[in-house]
């Protein structure tokens, strides 16, 4: 019995959800109905998805006219689901996503140009370095604005404090971090029986690597005539002859970690198996939240070359080419992403915000959990050449990825691997320049 | 081997419990991981020396999972789904099949041809016009939508499942309930359908995990968070670059295994060694 | 019954030819490209990337080994689960975790247990491999977790095929003083012919269509040494858009499978007679 009555509140559901749903297909334009927006938010941590939703019921709550739709997408699948959402034209109104999935979705033809939709306060408040990273040729040749970016990503070291200690290196500073030759020697100091310096998960290695070469000025990638070729010179080969050598050379790198995804090593990290591990700031979140009793951790700047510069990736909003409501969308933006707003967003997800009011707010400027070093490095972030490069995304995979992994292990040298990114690579490129 | 006694017997009782302990910890073991998962705080899941058994035990992942995401409405919706598309699926399946293993025609071949054919076509260059198709329909969004992209993709291996079990029910039954003056249709319904029962019970067990399963389409149809299912809320503890919430997902994910299990478990108590039975007859 | 076909032919036909169709073109899966037709110069150029080839050794690498290991494990265990033992309901409930649990689920799973440092199977094993970012056991690896993934639904086939064996045929094979060796090579393997046949041709195919699990646990990695040909296909058509070489490198596949499989079904055929 129980059964049945269960079958039958389930069948009613059913129903409920597929008339509903079938109403809110078209939305009418007619005025006293609000107008309906479907927000795709990835946010995955627990203080991030609860801002998000906070924020949307704020915002509905204040225009009755203007009603948004919360709907929870993954970072693990949103690209294939908007692949096939933007083809049968049914993609969200507003869309989250970052920096590299929108040069692709841009050229695609997918998304809207914003250019002259954004209100001047939200133009003012983010720097143009941050514009820079969604601004992208649309397909049609005319360069177009095809997101606000909200949250970057910048690579510091997250350190153990007590073995940093314990080497007598000098401790870095944001106004005066290490150069790279004194972050190799630092990791040599701290690599002792059974303990090494420092970690590199490659897992994925090459967003890492090519955002850090930008600190010898290494882009990777050249323009000329319009037609886009790699370029592995002096510059490039810096930062990878030097993580190599760590590897290789110095045995002052857990060659453990090597294969191993950004987060993997941490285990290791917490029994102090190595010393400092290279990673994107948000990976801050899960030392605090997994880091045993007593273990105590600083963030430092990442490594300088001839500057401090390094590649900026940033998440973002995005207006769908085929939304019915495209001023609504903008609207929602700009409150969703003003500065009071980007300041609960990068706590959230513990990253940058891009609103430098935000970045000035205490709690991301406080010395707790390494928050004022990790914003400190946002002015050093600088648009990396490699997210405007249309075919970039297959080249990372199918050449710089298995190429770097074999010459980070040393199966291969420096000039074999220079020549497959160069070589391999321009072959792939020139699929995307027919 | 039954019949003999004495030690080899023992020896071989041993030996054969022993190979079944060994298939079923391989098989099951994850089970018991994601139970422990489940239980561990983030702190101990970053331990480099896992235990089985938790030593600080703790509910908060199931509370994290509940409370953040709606697991129940999910779970619901996935349970209508797979239901629906589970007896739709047998209901098409179980005349074509009986014609499919009776009748040696043109169709009937073409339909095997087809069996075979829709299997070998990977579902991912499909998936784009099949969506143009279900957009113009206005299907997209819609739990029936689902519905009817689960029994396409289910109904060829039911068909050829289904079709087993009738070709082991000898014609002879039926003729001679023909010859005691039944019609065609009474000799199916009162020879045929009982000995088929285990059969459809397979089949619809086949089909009701398969769509339980299913990820893929149902991430591209559905877009409102209230006709969501539960594999695509699984997805929602990761996070980029593979970091995922361990605890809150192995939570969600015994919840959205359990199902399953119990399901069969009624079955196969239900039919004894009936589900299995059935003939495959290829 | 007719009405019925309709929307199979609506929903799975219709999208297979449309993909065909697709593969002589050279679609994108853009909104800013004019499609046009491109006859076989999908195909030449599939005929000329050595990454497919490699991919396409990967796959056929993959798809027959975890074929026959599937076999061979889920026939013992289907054995087993025939023999009248205590627990056995048990076991068979226990036996179709694999099955039961979702696609998204199995992927986090095993790389929880093969987890360099705080993975089990390290810790069982009192090892320190890095299992699936290693380049000469990432694809063993992967192969142990397709077994797992299949085992069920090949084991319930091969236990329903196997209580199918009249047990005559083994009294009468016990009379004549066959040992338990014999009469499995001599009455039952034969009586399973059929299902076994059947069976492993659909392990194959949907083997050599497996992509959500290389997908989760190494994109592909490392250094390509695990990309199946459907992630091959699934990278091309949704990552790179390019959507009719995608379609052609499906249409390709398709056709070894088939072949394959023709053969394999003919031989069976011919040695059954």
């Amino acid at each position: 019995m129980r059964i049945k009555s269960a079958l039958a509140a389930a069948t009613v559901v059913a129903l409920a959800a597929a008339c509903g749903s079938g109403g809110g297909g078209e939305s009418s334009s007619s005025s006293n109905e609000p107008v309906k927006i479907n927000f795709l938010s990835l946010a995955w941590q627990q203080e991030s998805v609860a801002a998000n939703k906070q924020l949307v019921d704020e915002w509905n709550k204040a225009n009755p006219n203007i009603q948004v739709t919360y709907v929870q997408g993954s970072w693990d699948n949103v690209n294939d689901q908007l692949v096939t959402q933007f083809a049968g034209g049914t993609a969200p109104d507003v869309i989250h996503n970052d920096s590299p999935a929108l040069s692709g979705f841009a050229s695609d033809g997918y998304l809207l140009d914003l250019g002259d939709k954004l209100p001047a306060e939200l133009k003012s408040d983010i720097p143009q370095a941050a514009w820079d990273t969604v601004t992208f040729d649309g397909g049609k040749g005319e360069q177009g604005v095809y997101g606000v970016p909200f949250l970057q990503e910048s690579q510091v070291i997250i350190a153990n404090k007590k073995l940093l200690d314990a080497s007598g290196v000098r401790v870095p500073t944001s106004d005066n971090p290490w150069t790279w030759d004194e972050f190799s020697e630092a990791a040599k100091k701290m690599t002792k029986s059974g303990a090494y310096g420092v970690a590199w998960p490659m897992k994925s290695p090459v967003n890492k690597t090519l955002n850090l070469a930008l600190s010898f000025g290494g882009t990777f990638f050249q323009s000329a005539g319009g037609k886009t070729t790699v370029k592995v010179g002096p510059e490039e080969r810096e930062v990878l002859q030097r993580i190599h050598d760590q590897l290789n050379k110095d045995k002052s790198a857990d060659p453990g970690a090597l294969g191993q995804g950004t987060a993997d090593p941490l285990p290791s990290f917490y029994e102090g198996k190595f010393a400092m591990l290279p990673a994107g700031v948000f990976l801050r979140q899960q030392v605090v939240e997994q880091a045993p009793e007593g273990f105590e951790w600083v963030t430092l700047p990442a490594p300088k070359g001839t500057s401090a510069q390094q590649g900026a990736v940033s998440q973002t909003l995005s207006i769908a080419q085929d939304s019915e409501h495209p001023d609504e969308a903008m609207k929602f933006i700009s409150f969703f992403l003003n500065s009071t707003n980007q300041v609960k967003l990068a706590k959230g997800d513990w990253l940058l915000p891009t609103s430098q009011k935000a970045a000035a707010d205490p709690a991301l400027t406080t010395k707790e959990n390494g928050w004022d070093v990790a914003t400190a490095s946002a002015k050093n972030l600088v648009v990396a050449p490699f997210l405007k490069v249309n075919g970039f995304d297959e080249w990372r995979t199918k050449i710089a990825t298995p190429a770097l992994q074999e010459y980070f292990a040393n199966k291969i040298t420096i000039d074999e691997v220079s020549a497959k990114l160069v070589e391999d690579g321009n072959k792939v490129l020139e699929r995307y320049q027919r | 081997m039954r019949r003999r006694v004495g030690p080899t017997k023992i020896v071989v009782q041993v030996l054969q419990y022993l190979a079944l302990l060994a298939f079923i910890a391989f098989l099951a073991f994850p089970l018991l991981w994601l139970l422990s998962t489940a239980l561990k705080t983030p702190r101990e899941l970053a331990l480099t020396d896992p235990t089985w058994i938790p030593r600080l035990p703790t509910l908060a992942n199931f509370r994290d999972a509940f409370g953040e995401q709606d697991l129940v409405g999910a779970a619901a919706r996935s349970l209508v789904v797979a239901l629906f598309s589970s007896f739709i699926t047998v209901l098409i399946s179980l005349p074509a099949s009986y014609a499919m293993a009776r009748y040696r025609s043109l169709v009937n071949r073409i339909a095997i041809g087809w069996v075979l054919v829709s299997q070998v076509f990977p579902f991912i260059l499909i998936i784009i016009p099949l969506f143009m198709i279900l957009r113009d329909l206005d299907l997209v969004n819609t739990l029936p939508g689902l519905v009817v992209v689960h029994v396409t993709f289910t109904l060829p291996f039911a068909l050829w499942m289904l079709q087993g079990y009738v070709r082991a029910v000898p014609p002879e039954l039926e003729e001679a309930a023909a010859v005691d003056g039944a019609s065609r249709l009474r000799s199916i319904v009162s020879v045929v359908a009982p000995l088929l029962a285990p059969g459809v019970v397979a089949t619809l067990l086949f089909a009701f995990i398969s769509s339980w399963n299913e990820f893929m389409f149902a991430l591209v149809i559905l877009q409102d968070p209230d006709v969501m299912t539960l594999p695509l809320t699984l997805v929602r503890f990761t996070g980029p670059e593979g970091v995922a919430r361990l605890g809150p997902l192995a939570a969600a994910s015994l919840m959205a295994t359990i199902p399953s299990l119990i399901f069969f478990a009624i079955i196969q108590r239900r039919l004894k060694s009936g589900l299995m039975a059935g003939a495959v007859k290829g | 019954m007719l009405p019925a076909l309709v929307p199979v032919l609506l929903f799975s036909v219709g999208p297979l030819l449309y993909g065909i169709g697709l593969a002589f073109t050279d679609a994108r899966n853009t909104r800013v490209h004019e499609t046009s037709f491109v006859g076989l110069e999908n195909f030449v150029e599939l005929l000329g990337a050595e990454d497919f080839w490699s991919s396409f050794k990967i796959g056929l690498i993959w798809a027959f080994s975890v074929t026959a290991l599937q076999f061979l494990a889920a026939l013992g265990l289907a054995l087993l689960l025939n023999e009248k033992l205590m627990f056995s309901g048990v076991a068979r409930v226990l036996a179709v975790v694999p099955w039961a649990m979702p696609p998204v689920v199995i992927g986090l799973m095993w790389k929880l247990v093969y987890h360099p440092d705080a993975g089990i199977l390290n810790d069982i094993l009192n090892t320190d491999v890095n299992w699936l970012a290693d380049f000469s056991l990432a694809l063993p690896a992967i192969i142990v977790v397709g077994v797992w993934t299949g085992m069920p639904q090949t084991t319930v086939v091969l236990l329903a095929g196997l209580q199918n064996v009249p047990r005559e045929l083994h009294e009468a094979g016990e009379m004549d003083g066959a040992g338990p060796w014999r009469r499995f090579w001599n009455i039952t393997l034969p009586q399973l012919r059929p299902v076994i046949v059947a069976i492993t041709s659909l392990d194959f195919v949907w083997n050599i269509n497996q992509f959500g699990l290389v997908y989760v646990l190494t994109q592909g990695g490392p250094g390509g040494q695990t990309r199946l040909p459907m992630l091959f296909a699934y990278e091309e058509a949704f990552r790179y858009r390019m959507a009719g070489y995608a379609s052609m490198l499906g249409l390709a596949m398709a056709i070894v499978v088939l072949a394959v499989l023709g053969l394999y079904l003919w031989r069976q055929m011919r040695e059954a007679k």
